[in-house]
C-alpha cells in the first residue's frame, strides 16, 4: 500500500488571541483597522467564526457583519459583507480590497456615522491554531466515507473548510483524497464540491456532508 | 473532589475527551501551579477546583496554591476589583504596603514550587505582584484576569499595571474585558462542570425538599437571582422589579448568595437588600454558606426564570449554570450576560428594573416561550461552555508558548 492511499484524520482546536489593533466605534475606524490589520485577523474574523464557541447561530458568517447589524444598526452594509465568501478570493488581500471598496461606498452615502455603544465596540482578533494527528488512518475510500459523519466538529472544520486555504487545488481534503481512484468516486466529489460550506454552521456542514453520502450510496448513513 | 475526564465521556462524547488526550500527550509532565486567593466561594475556585484535577488527569503535573494575607490585604484587594470595574477607590500607603506584604511572604513560600514551574497562572489581581519576586522563573507566567478590566478606575490600573506587564501573556474572558498589555492577550470564556454539585442532575424530591427548606410554595412561578451580596449584582433593583410584577402575578422571589472569604463587602450590602425587601414574605433572602452548591444547584432548579440583573459583571457563570438546567435568564445589559443572553432566544437582556418587571411578565405569560428558550440555552452550553472546552484551550494555549506562538502549529 503507498502512503497516498493512506488518510490520516487530523483535528485542530484553536485559541483566540487579541490582534494588537484598537477596537472600532464605527465603520470609518473599521476601515482604517482593516486597512492595516495582520492578514491572520481577516481571515479569523471571516473563517474561524464556525469553531469560536458562541451563544448564538448569527445570521451572518462573518463578524464584521453581525457587528455591523447589530450595533450599529447598518442592515445594508452588514448585507453588503456577509455575501462575501473568502474562499471565492484568489488571496485574503484582495478581499479586504473588496471590504474597503463596500465600506468606502457606504461612506459615500451615509450623511451621518453610526457609533457603537461604548463596550460594543468591535474587537479586532486572530488566532493560535494547533493542529494535531489522532492516530486514526483510513486505508479505503469507503472507509473513509463511512467515517466522515462521526468526525469531531473541529475535524470536520480542519478537513473541509481549513483545507480550502491549506490545499494546492484550494479544496477539501477529502476531494484531494478521493480523486486519486478511479472514477467510482466522481459523483461524490461533485456533491462534496455543491455544498455552500462557507455559509453553514459545522452542525449544517456535517449533515451537508452526510446528505451528499446519502445522495451517492441511496442508502442512508448513520449519525454520529 | 478529584475527577477523571472518563466521567464526562457520557456527557461530552468521546470524540471531545479523545481530542483533551491526543493534545496533552505533547504536554506530558508539565509542571503548572495556579495561584488565586480562596480555595472556596466564587467562579474562580470552582474553576479551579475542576481544572486542576482534569489537568493531573491528562498527565500534567498541576497543583493549587492559595495567596493569604491580614484583613487590610482583602480590603485592598477587594478595592482593586472594583477599580478594574471601574469605581473611584483610592490606594493608601497602609494598602499597597499590606498587598505587598502579602505577596512577598507568599512568594517566600512558594518560592521552590513557582520558580521551577513550567507554567504559573496567576489569577486576577490578588496574587499578581508574584511576578517580581521570581527573577530567576523557569517557565512561562500567565496572568488569569476574570473581571472585566476594559474601562478600570485609571489610578488604580497605573498601579495593577507595572504587577503585569512582565507575565508572559494574560488572558481574558471575553475581548472587550482585555486592557492593552505588551504581551500576548488571549480569550478564553470561562464554562461550568456539569458533574459538580452545583450542576449535577438532581432527584425532584431534592428539589422540593430544598424548597421546603425556605418554605416556598412551588404552586406559584419562582423567580431567584443567585449572587454574592454585591451592589454590582443589582439586588435592589431586582427587588424592585419583583415588587412591579407582582402588581399583576402572584409569585416569590429568591435572592441568594453564596459567601466568599475575599469579600468584606457582603453582610453590609445584605443589610441594605433585607432592610429594601422590608420583611415580605414572598422575598426569600437565603445567605447561604460557600459551600451550599446542592441547594443553589435545587433553587436554580425549581425556578421559572433566572435573574442576574447586574450593573456590572464578569462573565457571569451564574448565567452559563441557569442556561444549563433549561432557564430562560432576564440578565442585565453588561459584560459577558450580553455574550450568553440573546433576546427571544436564550432569555432577555435589561437595563432597568422596569426592564426586568417587563420581561418577567412577557415570560410568564408565554410558557411556550420561556420552554423554547430553555432548551436552546442548553444546547449551547453543551456545545461550548462545558468544561471541557476550557480545559482544551488551556491546553491550546500553553502549547503555543511553548511552541512560541505561530499561528499555525503542527504537533507532533
Amino acid at each position: 500500500m503507498n502512503e497516498s492511499s493512506v488518510f490520516s484524520i487530523k483535528d485542530c482546536t484553536l485559541i483566540t488571541r487579541m490582534a494588537g489593533l484598537d477596537s472600532a466605534l464605527n465603520i470609518r475606524e473599521m476601515r482604517e483597522r482593516v486597512a492595516v490589520c495582520p492578514i491572520e485577523c481577516l481571515y479569523h474574523h471571516f473563517c474561524e467564526t464556525v469553531i469560536r464557541p458562541t451563544f448564538d447561530d448569527p445570521e451572518f458568517r462573518n463578524d464584521f457583519s453581525v457587528w455591523c447589524s447589530t450595533y450599529l444598526g447598518d442592515k445594508k452594509l452588514a448585507e453588503q459583507l456577509g455575501i462575501l465568501n473568502p474562499y471565492d478570493f484568489n488571496n485574503l488581500e484582495e478581499l479586504r480590497a473588496k471590504m474597503m471598496e463596500i465600506i468606502d461606498e457606504r461612506l459615500s452615502e451615509l450623511y451621518y456615522i453610526p457609533s457603537a455603544q461604548i463596550g460594543e465596540d468591535f474587537q479586532f482578533m486572530r488566532a493560535v491554531t494547533v493542529v494535531f494527528d489522532t492516530g486514526k488512518h483510513i486505508y479505503s475510500p469507503d472507509d473513509l466515507i463511512r467515517h466522515i459523519p462521526f468526525m469531531s466538529d473541529s475535524s470536520l472544520y480542519y478537513h473541509f473548510v481549513e483545507a480550502h486555504r491549506r490545499t494546492l487545488q484550494s479544496t477539501d481534503d477529502f476531494t484531494v483524497y478521493l480523486q486519486d481512484f478511479d472514477h467510482e468516486y466522481e459523483p461524490l466529489l461533485e456533491e462534496f464540491a455543491k455544498i455552500d460550506f462557507y455559509f453553514l454552521n459545522l452542525h449544517e456542514l456535517r449533515l451537508a456532508l452526510k446528505k451528499s453520502i446519502e445522495n451517492v450510496i441511496g442508502a442512508e448513513v448513520p449519525h454520529a | 473532589m478529584p475527577r477523571s475526564l472518563l466521567e464526562y465521556e457520557e456527557i461530552v462524547g468521546k470524540i471531545n475527551i479523545s481530542i483533551l488526550r491526543q493534545l496533552a500527550d505533547n504536554l506530558k509532565g508539565a509542571r503548572v501551579v495556579h495561584v488565586n486567593s480562596t480555595r472556596v466561594g466564587g467562579g474562580v475556585a470552582e474553576i479551579l477546583d475542576w481544572l486542576v484535577s482534569l489537568m493531573n488527569d491528562l498527565g500534567l503535573e498541576a497543583s493549587w496554591e492559595v495567596i493569604s494575607g491580614p484583613p487590610e490585604f482583602y480590603y485592598t484587594t477587594k478595592t482593586f476589583h472594583n477599580a478594574l470595574q471601574g469605581k473611584a477607590s483610592s490606594l493608601t500607603k497602609t494598602m499597597i504596603e499590606a498587598y505587598e506584604d502579602t505577596n512577598q511572604q507568599t512568594a517566600d513560600k512558594l518560592r521552590g514550587t513557582l520558580e521551577d514551574a513550567d507554567f504559573v497562572i496567576i489569577h486576577d489581581p490578588q496574587p499578581a505582584a508574584l511576578l517580581e519576586h521570581f527573577p530567576n522563573r523557569k517557565g512561562k507566567w500567565i496572568w488569569r484576569c476574570h473581571i472585566d478590566a476594559s474601562r478600570p478606575y485609571r489610578k488604580v490600573w497605573k498601579y495593577l499595571e507595572e504587577k503585569v506587564v512582565n507575565y508572559d501573556a494574560s488572558i481574558f474572558s471575553m475581548p472587550s474585558f482585555a486592557k492593552r498589555l505588551p504581551h500576548p492577550q488571549f480569550i478564553i470564556a470561562p464554562s461550568i462542570d456539569p458533574l459538580s454539585d452545583k450542576n449535577r442532575e438532581l432527584e425532584d424530591s431534592e428539589i422540593k425538599a430544598a424548597m421546603e427548606t425556605y418554605g416556598i410554595e412551588n404552586s406559584k412561578p419562582v423567580l431567584t437571582q443567585i449572587s454574592r451580596f454585591d451592589r454590582f449584582k443589582d439586588p435592589i433593583g431586582v427587588i424592585q422589579a419583583f415588587n412591579m410584577l407582582r402588581e399583576t402575578i402572584d409569585a416569590d422571589l429568591i435572592l441568594a448568595g453564596g459567601g466568599a472569604s475575599d469579600d468584606p463587602e457582603g453582610q453590609m450590602v445584605l443589610e441594605e437588600v433585607l432592610e429594601e425587601a422590608d420583611g415580605d414574605r414572598q422575598i426569600h433572602i437565603l445567605n447561604l454558606p460557600g459551600d451550599a452548591h446542592r441547594m443553589i444547584n435545587a433553587l436554580q432548579r425549581a425556578s421559572t426564570i433566572v435573574l442576574q440583573k447586574s450593573l456590572q459583571e464578569g462573565f457571569g457563570l451564574t448565567v452559563t449554570e441557569a442556561l444549563w438546567k433549561e432557564k430562560p435568564v432576564i440578565g442585565g445589559n453588561v459584560g459577558g450576560i450580553k455574550l450568553q443572553v440573546h433576546n427571544h432566544h436564550t432569555g432577555f437582556l435589561v437595563n432597568t428594573p422596569e426592564g426586568a418587571a417587563l420581561r418577567m411578565r412577557y415570560l410568564l405569560r408565554h410558557p411556550e416561550e420561556l420552554e423554547y428558550m430553555g432548551k436552546t440555552g442548553r444546547r449551547f452550553v453543551q456545545e461550548n461552555f462545558l468544561l471541557t472546552r476550557h480545559l482544551r484551550e488551556y491546553l491550546t494555549l500553553m502549547l503555543g508558548l511553548r511552541r512560541g506562538l505561530a499561528n499555525y502549529l503542527i504537533t507532533e
